[in-house]
This record gives C-alpha cells, structure tokens and sequence, in this order.
C-alpha cells in the first residue's frame, strides 16, 4: 500500500490564479455551463461596450456602398442600404438581451406568486389558476405572439409584454410542483406552529425555498425569448428594420439571399443562434448543478 | 490467529473544489482491531465517526474519491487491500457478508425475496436450483421468518422494516459466512423488533460458529450484545477492549463522557461530564489527538499523536493521560 | 403542584386519516390527558403508535376528528386559525429532526427573533437583545447569530429550535421526540436545557420519545401509546418500578439500558404492531399479548387503577384496582 498522504495546508494562490483556478473548477463542475457561460460573456461585453467596438454607426446608410460582399472595410459586408453588417450584428447583442432579460423578468414577477398560492391553498383556487395558464398554452406561442404583438403594435415594449405573459405559465408550474412538494415540510409546520400568518409563511418561508427550480430555468427561457423575438421580427411583426435587431435583420437579408447577397442574413443568423445556443448551454449547466438527482445520473 | 486484523488502516477522500485545489479529508487515521471467530466487536460512535467506512474500506466496497491510503486488513491470513476486484468479490457474500445500514434499499425490488436468495448463492458456488432454494427456505426459516415458504414469493415492497432486516441477514447467511459485518441492524426499528433482531443475531454467531462486526451508535447495544467493543471518533478508535471493562473501567476521557453521558449514569441536570460540540472537520483534523478541541483533560502534549495503551490485556486507550484521568481531575 | 388547573385538558382525542380505498387509518384513539403548569409528562411509544400526532392535533396543527382540547381553560377544539395565532404565542413546539425544522434561507438570528416579531411589540433593538439572551440560554455564543441553518451541527440546531420554542415563554411546549436524532454526547446537553427552562419557568411540556431511558429521566408521569390509544399512565418511577400493562411490560424489558451489568428480563413480544387501518377488536394489543384470554377479543378495556394515585392501566386481566370508568369531562 501507498504511503499515507498528508493533509497539505491551503497554500493562498495570487489573485490572477485564483480566478483562472475558480474557472478550472466551475469547469470541472460543469463544463456545460462553463462554455455557455463564455459564449454569454462574449456577447455581454459586446452589447456593454458596442459604441467603442463598431467601426460605423449601425444606422448610418451609405447609399454609395449597398450590398457590398466581406471586405478589409466592412468586415460583414454591407445590407440593402448600406448599413454596416458588422456594426449592426454587435449593436444587436443590445436587442438580443434588452429584451430576453425583462421578458423574463415579467415572466417571474407573474409566474412565481400564481404558482405559490397555487400550491399552496390548492383546492379550486389551484384549478381556476393552472386552467387558464393551461388555457394559455393550447396555442403555439409563437402564433399567440404574432396574433397579441399584431394587434396591440409593433413596438419594444408590447413585445416584452407578450412574451413575460406568454412565459410565465412555465414559472408558475415550477414553483407550483416544488411548493406541492415543499408545503407539508417540518420547517412549513415549524413556522405556522410559530403563529406565522399564512401570508408570511407563504412568502417568507415557502417561497426562498421552493424558487429554485424556476431560477435553473431562467436561462433557458431567456434563450427561447431571443428566439421568439426575432422570429416576430423576422415575420415582420416586432421590431422593424432599420433598427439593429438580428431577427429584423435576418428578414432583410433573406429578401437578397436568393440573388447571392448571402452575408446580411448569415451574419446575424450566427449571432442569434450562438447567444440562443449559449443560453441553453448554461441553462442545462444550472439545471444539473441545482438539481443533484439530475447530477448523479450523469 | 485472529480471523480478521486490521493495522493501520487509513482511509481518505481526495477531491478537488471549485476553486480546483486539491482536497483531502482524512476520514479513517491508522485504525486497528482484531476480531476472533464466535466473538461479537461492537463498534460504536458519532454520526460521521467512519464506522460504516471501516466497513467499507474491510469489504473492499469503497466508491471514489474514497481511497485506502494506507494500513493492511488481513482476513484468514488473506491481505484485502491488495487483491484484486474479482477475488475481494468473492470473497465478499461468501465468506464475508455485510448487512448494510438501509435493508430498503438494499433489496432488489424487482425480484421476489426467494429469488434474490437463490441469486447470491448460485453467484458464489456451483448448487443446483433446488438446493439453493432448500438453502433459501433454512435460512428464511432461521431467522425466524413465519412461513418461509410464502415469504419467499413476496416482493419486497410487500415486507415490514423487521421483516425485511430478517431477509437481508437470511441473505448474508446464504454462503455461509465467517464473517458477518451488521451496519446499524435495529436503527429505525421499534425496541421490541430490535430485540427480536440482536437475539436473532447473537444465536446465528453461535449457531454458525462466526464472527460477527455491529456497528451501532446505541451504547445499550453494545453493552447487551456484543464481547468487545471499539469506540470509534473523527475515523480514529480512542479506545477498544472487553464490553464489561469498559463500561466499568472507561480509560478514554471520550468514552467516559459518552457513557457518563447516558441517563443511566446521570441525573438530568447534574452537569459534568459532557463532550458535546461539533464533531472535528476532516478537512482539517487538529494536530495530536482528535478529541483535544473537546477533551476536558488536555494538555500541551496531547497535540501530539497519542500512543495506544495498553491498560490490561485486550484493553487499549490511545490518550496520552490514559491511566491518570482520575488523578489530574478534570479541568473544565 | 397538584390541584393547580391544568395548563392543558384533552378528552376522547381521535385522529383519523382517510386513506385509500375509503378507508380510515385510526391515528390517535380516544384520549385524555391533563398536563399541570411545571409538569412534564413523557408520552411513549413504537414508531406508528401516534405521538407525532397527538402532539400535532393538541397545537391544531392536524384537525382532531372527535374529542376536545382545552388551553387554559379556554376550549381551542373548533375556533379558526386566525383566533389559534395570538395563542400560539403560549404554545410551542420542538420537532424531531432539526435539520428539517429550521427554514435554511434565513439566519439564525432571524429565525429566533421570528416568534418575538410575530407576537411581541418590541422595538428593533430590544428583539435583538432579546434573541441574544436567547442565544445565551440556550448557550450558543452570539456569532451563530448571523450565520445559517446549514453550518450547524444537529445539537446546535435543535438549540436554535429550542430558542425558537421559548422566545415567547409559552406555558406549554409539546417536544416531539427532541433528542432523538441527535448524537449521544449531545443528548444529555439538550435533556439538560430543558429541565433547566421548565424549573425556571415552570412551563408544562409533553415530552414524546421512543426511548425509555430519556423519558424516564426528564417526565414526572409518562403515558404509554399502542396503536393511537393509552394503554397505561404512571408516575415515572411507578411505571418503571412497577409497570401493569402487559403491553408495557414487554417495551420496558425490550429496552437496553447502556449497562452490561443490568439483567435484562424478557418478556419478549411475538410479531409486529398490526396496522391501524384495522384496529384490533377489543383491546388492541390482543394480537400479540402473552396473556391474552377470549375476553379480551370483544371487550374494550376501560382504565383500572393500580396501586399508587395516578396509576391507571387498561387491561381486563388487571386486578386489584375497582374498575374505574374513563374520567368525566370537566367543565
Ligand atoms: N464524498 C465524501 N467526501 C468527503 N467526506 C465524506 C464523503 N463521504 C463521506 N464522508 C465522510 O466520511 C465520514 C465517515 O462516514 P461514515 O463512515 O458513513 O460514518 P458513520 O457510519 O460512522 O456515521 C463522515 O464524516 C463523512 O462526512
Ligand atoms: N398525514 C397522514 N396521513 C395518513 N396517515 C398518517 C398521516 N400522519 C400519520 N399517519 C399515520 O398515523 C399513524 C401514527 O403516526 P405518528 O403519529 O407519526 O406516529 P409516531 O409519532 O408515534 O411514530 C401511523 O400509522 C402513520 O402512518
Ligand atoms: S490524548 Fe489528550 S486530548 Fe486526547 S483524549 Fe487524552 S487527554 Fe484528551
Ligand atoms: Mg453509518
Ligand atoms: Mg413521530
């Protein structure tokens, strides 16, 4: 047999390797959302800092330079009205989470009480509630989306809106099965026999503890609302050209793909699908760390 | 020659964190004991102390990042830490059977009780499928399970808590084992299954000529079932001998506080002799004497490994004021 | 201490549960107990036999199916939970597993301060004074305060627990099985703590366990469950001294007392409890009694009392007490 190993001390890294050790570990923990976690970075410092990184304004035409190819100049060539593709494709990471991050943000603020009380007092309140988030989902989202952002008008804002409600059902149904689960836990008892008011202990004990699986969630559902929000654009509702959002952009480019002016949609379509895939990847990644049983069968 | 030696065994989990250094918790530290066929070793200790790990470590059933990192387990003359996976299973459900803490979750719950019987002895010999179920339907019956023959064809989901700890002690009596390791039979069983259980076992011992291992954290386990015992804290055994001995001589400032600590030997309120607190973390074992931090008898020395005693024959303390405790009064 | 009014007064107690298929699992079965300011009184049991459940339905913390339940005089059986809250200020209870009890999102200080905000109007600073002296009582040192549930040792929770239970001096602490799941060398600390605060405070407790030797040292009367109902009710020593019922007789002498030199007595019982989903006729523990006669198939026993004051068993084959019928409600 080996000879018995010491305990070493912790000897206290620098600083610099401290944080490469700390991405080595969150590596080994998960490697999933490590990669999806740096595909994130990449486009967040793209959005957070776009007016330094973009050579052109990304809505300043060049009449005299429409649907030029990739060149030493315009790296992702020019669109139908001479608009920079490289400077758009990076203002765009701003579309892509100025609208994923509070069409998420809705989703909980709604979601995430409707599934507590849901849970928590049951009975025909329960029914009435999860009934219309039901309701609400026999649609395929998308055509709910086009139908709801047609109607009230294209704008940012009523984008966001339909998206937050149209995802909420989704919160609500996690935190709802976890409070299922959670509502006659010792602690739960603990706090009614405490004399807690059914409110407080809905609020202030229940919830901290049952939200868990709905915030392993959220990236995944922000990747499926930067999806969403460029397919409407991409059908035409939502944003409008020439505003920089990839979806929009995707639509203009499609119109000129056929006569061989592929780089105006391929560009942003990389974009769209490298964030959206990122998103999922740390999705996934925070599902298997929050969730052991899903960690042990790997 | 004892039928199991342990010397020296140290067992330690060896991980890395998040910030990706290496990390070592020593969960066993040089621990040994000797077992003799027909006599019953309890060992006994905190939550965590690393009793059902010794068992681990001794049947071979460690999981990474759990390692042996040191020490000899010599069985019938057979050293286990180095053989080989194939052997060691072998040996392991015939001649060694181990009765591991949840009998649940050890029963395979797809396949009926007989049939699981019948498995683990055609697994470890050459037996027709009658005489395995003969064998099955003895052993059913020796460990007083009510019709055997029905029994056999429950499904597990279908047994008592009692009843299932019978069929898991039925089923490491299936290969006729020398040695038989009980973790923890009776936790969760009611007090009058639990002695249906231990007289159960303590027949079997003498019945079948073993040795048997229990390991529990209910001193009156012990102190009614077992022939010696070895008391068992942060993966170190502080003190082991003769049950009797111990309870009247305890020569471990920890073992005298744990059975002073019983309200058999003290009236509520009475103070003293208390070794409370937190268990030591692994991670980061104090230096010397794992009990120091919480050792009303420590001194300087006792930063330094302790040495094992031997106050008489059989009975060994590893304290540095081992034999003196009554002398230097406690401090607290 | 005799003669004072009982802090709590319960009659006829019955819990049922609805299971499967229609049919009902009889929990708790028809009973009475009194418990005096000061007073402790152990209740024991096998796993299943509904102590859990008395003590939850006692706090209305389960809906009792029949019986009353009187707090301090008052009748708490049928009022809402928003009359029970201001009373649970008087009512605390300890629970078995303190890693399970305690919400692990909140700090202990939080958590001990939690009962003195819901029930005392207190200002900021005079709680937080408040929980430190709690902290201290229950002598866990001030930094445990900010820090969460999940560090803690088992003891070290089930202090905060107890903290918990006292921030508002109840007058009565139901402890279900308290000590239970925690380690030998803390058991005897936390025993310690208890006796400690009722003797200060003179505070009633039902102390559940399964384990005969922490309930013989911490009760001064004990009741034995079997199957939801009492089978005997004794002053502590009495019943170790002197138990009746074969039923007890049989829990005692399966019981190891951590001492070698102790001869243990057998009165081994045969099988398993049987399930309450069928309750035995006549006397429940028929099925397994070594002394059972054709009798006690049909007939239930009613409370005969043995020897000494207070000593009641419920057995038909007890003699040497005149059959006394179940004590009347008092009004
Ligand atoms: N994967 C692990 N990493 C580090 N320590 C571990 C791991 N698994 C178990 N341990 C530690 O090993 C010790 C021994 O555990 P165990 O033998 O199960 O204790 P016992 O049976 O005495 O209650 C415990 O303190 C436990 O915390
Ligand atoms: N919520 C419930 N629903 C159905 N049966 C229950 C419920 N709670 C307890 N029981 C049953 O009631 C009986 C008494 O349980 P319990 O009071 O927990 O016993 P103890 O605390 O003495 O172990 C058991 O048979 C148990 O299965
Ligand atoms: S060696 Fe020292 S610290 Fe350890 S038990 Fe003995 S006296 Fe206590
Ligand atoms: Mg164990
Ligand atoms: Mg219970």
């Amino acid at each position: 047999m080996s000879q018995v190993v010491q305990g070493e001390a912790a000897t206290a890294p620098r600083p610099g390797r401290r944080v490469l050790n700390r991405m080595i570990g969150l590596f080994r923990m998960s490697p999933v959302a490590a990669v999806g976690l740096l595909i994130i970075l990449f486009f967040a410092v793209l959005a957070v800092f776009a007016p330094w990184l973009m050579p052109y304004d990304p809505i300043q035409s060049h009449p005299g330079r429409v649907l030029q190819p990739p060149s030493a100049e315009h790296w992702f060539g020019t669109d139908a009205n001479g608009m920079d593709v490289f400077s758009r494709v990076i203002y765009g990471a701003r579309y892509g989470f100025g609208i994923a991050i509070p069409a998420v943000l809705l989703a909980l603020a709604i979601g995430v009480p409707v599934g507590l009380i849901a849970g928590y007092k049951g009975g025909y309140l329960d029914e009435f509630l999860m009934r219309i988030f039901d309701g609400l989902r026999v649609f395929p989202s998308i055509i709910l989306a086009l139908a709801v952002v047609a109607a009230t008008g294209q704008s940012l804002f009523n984008v966001i809106i339909v998206l937050g409600l149209l995802d909420a059902p989704v919160f609500a149904r996690l935190v709802r099965a976890e409070v299922l689960a959670q509502r006659n836990s010792v602690f739960v008892e603990s706090s009614v026999a405490a004399g807690n008011p059914t409110w407080r202990t809905m609020f202030v004990h229940l919830l901290p503890n049952s939200i868990q699986g709905a915030m392993a969630q959220t990236a995944v559902r922000a990747a499926w609302a930067v999806r969403i929000s460029a397919t409407l654009a991409f059908l035409g509702v939502g944003i409008q050209v020439p505003t920089p959002e990839w979806g929009a952009m995707i639509r203009q480019g499609a119109e000129v793909m056929v006569s061989g002016q592929w780089w105006v949609a391929v560009f942003p379509g990389l974009a769209l699908i490298m964030l959206v895939f990122g998103l999922n990847l740390l999705g996934d990644g925070m599902q298997d760390v929050m969730d052991p049983r899903r960690r042990q069968q790997k | 020659m004892s039928l199991l030696k342990v010397e020296g065994l140290s067992t330690h989990f060896i991980t890395r964190d998040i910030d990706n250094q290496r990390r070592v918790a020593r969960a066993l530290t040089d621990v040994n004991f000797a077992l003799d066929t027909g006599r019953v070793l309890g060992i006994i200790g905190e939550t965590g102390a690393g009793k059902s790990l010794t068992a681990q470590s001794i049947c071979g059933l460690l999981k990474p990042p759990a390692r042996i990192v040191g020490g000899r387990v010599t069985f019938d003359g057979q050293e286990l830490t180095s053989m080989s996976p194939d052997a060691l299973n072998r040996l392991r459900g015939s001649q060694i059977a181990l009765v591991v803490q949840n009998p649940r979750s050890s029963l395979d719950p797809l396949a009926r009780v007989g049939d699981q019987l019948v498995r683990i002895h055609q697994a470890h010999g050459r037996h027709s499928r009658a005489a395995s179920r003969k064998r099955a339907l003895d052993m059913l019956a020796a460990v007083g399970i009510p019709d055997p023959e029905g029994r056999a064809r429950a499904w597990p989901h279908e047994l008592s808590g009692g009843m299932a700890q019978r069929v898991l002690i039925a089923m490491a009596l299936m290969n006729d084992p020398r040695l038989l390791i009980a973790d923890e039979p009776t936790t969760g069983l009611d007090v009058t299954v639990q002695a249906q259980i231990l007289d159960l076992l303590r027949n079997l011992v003498q019945r079948f000529g073993m040795a048997m291992m229990i390991i529990t954290h209910d001193l009156g386990v012990v102190a009614h079932y077992c022939d010696e015992v070895a008391v068992m804290f942060a993966g170190t055994i502080v003190e082991s001998g003769p049950v009797k001995r111990i309870f009247s001589a305890p020569g471990h400032p920890y073992t005298r506080a744990l059975i002073g600590a019983t309200p058999e030997r003290r009236r509520v309120g009475q103070g003293g002799a208390q070794i409370g607190g937190e268990p030591p973390d692994l991670y980061n074992l104090p230096s010397g004497c794992p009990v120091r931090l919480r050792c009303a008898y420590a001194t300087e020395v006792c930063a330094s490994p302790p040495p094992e005693r031997v106050m008489t024959p059989g009975h060994v303390v590893r304290c540095h004021h081992a034999g003196d405790l009554d002398a230097r009064g406690s401090v607290a | 201490m005799t003669g004072a009014q009982p802090v709590l007064s319960v009659r006829g107690l019955t819990k049922q549960f609805a299971v499967g298929g229609g049919r009902l699992l009889t929990a708790v079965n028809k009973v009475d107990l009194d418990i005096r300011p000061g007073e402790t009184v152990g209740m024991v049991g096998e796993s299943g036999s509904g102590k859990s459940t008395f003590g939850r339905a006692v706090l209305r913390l389960t809906e009792p199916t029949e019986g009353s339940i009187r707090f301090g005089g008052q009748d708490i059986t049928h009022i809402s939970q928003r009359q029970l809250r201001p009373l649970r200020r008087e009512m605390q209870m300890v629970f078995q597993d303190p890693w399970s009890a305690l919400n692990p999102r909140l700090s202990i200080g939080d958590l001990i301060t939690e009962p003195i905000k819901l029930h005392l109007n207190l200002g900021r600073s005079e709680r937080a004074d408040r929980a430190e002296a709690l902290a201290r009582r229950v002598r866990l040192s001030r930094d445990f305060l900010r820090r969460t549930p999940s560090g803690l040792s088992g003891g070290q929770l089930q202090r905060v627990c107890i903290a918990r239970a006292i921030a508002t001096s109840p007058k009565l602490l139901v402890l279900d099985e308290p000590t239970s799941s925690l380690d030998l060398s803390v058991r005897a600390g936390i025993l310690d703590l208890l006796a400690e605060i009722r003797d200060e405070t003179q505070t009633a407790m039902l102390f559940i366990s399964h384990d005969l030797s922490t309930i013989r040292a911490i009760s001064d009367r004990i009741v034995v469950l079997y199957l939801g109902a009492v089978v005997e009710e004794a002053g502590a020593e009495a019943l170790f001294e002197t138990p009746a019922h074969p039923y007890s007789k049989a829990l005692l002498s399966a019981h190891l007392p951590a001492d070698p030199e102790v001869k243990l007595a057998r009165h081994q019982l045969e099988g398993e409890v049987p399930s309450p989903i069928n309750l035995p006729s006549g006397c429940s523990f028929h099925t397994r009694c070594p002394v059972a006669i054709g009798a006690c198939k049909t007939t239930v026993p009613q409370p005969v009392a043995v020897g000494g004051t207070e000593h009641f068993a419920r057995c038909i084959r007890i003699q040497g007490g005149a059959t006394q019928t179940a004590r009347s409600e008092t009004a």
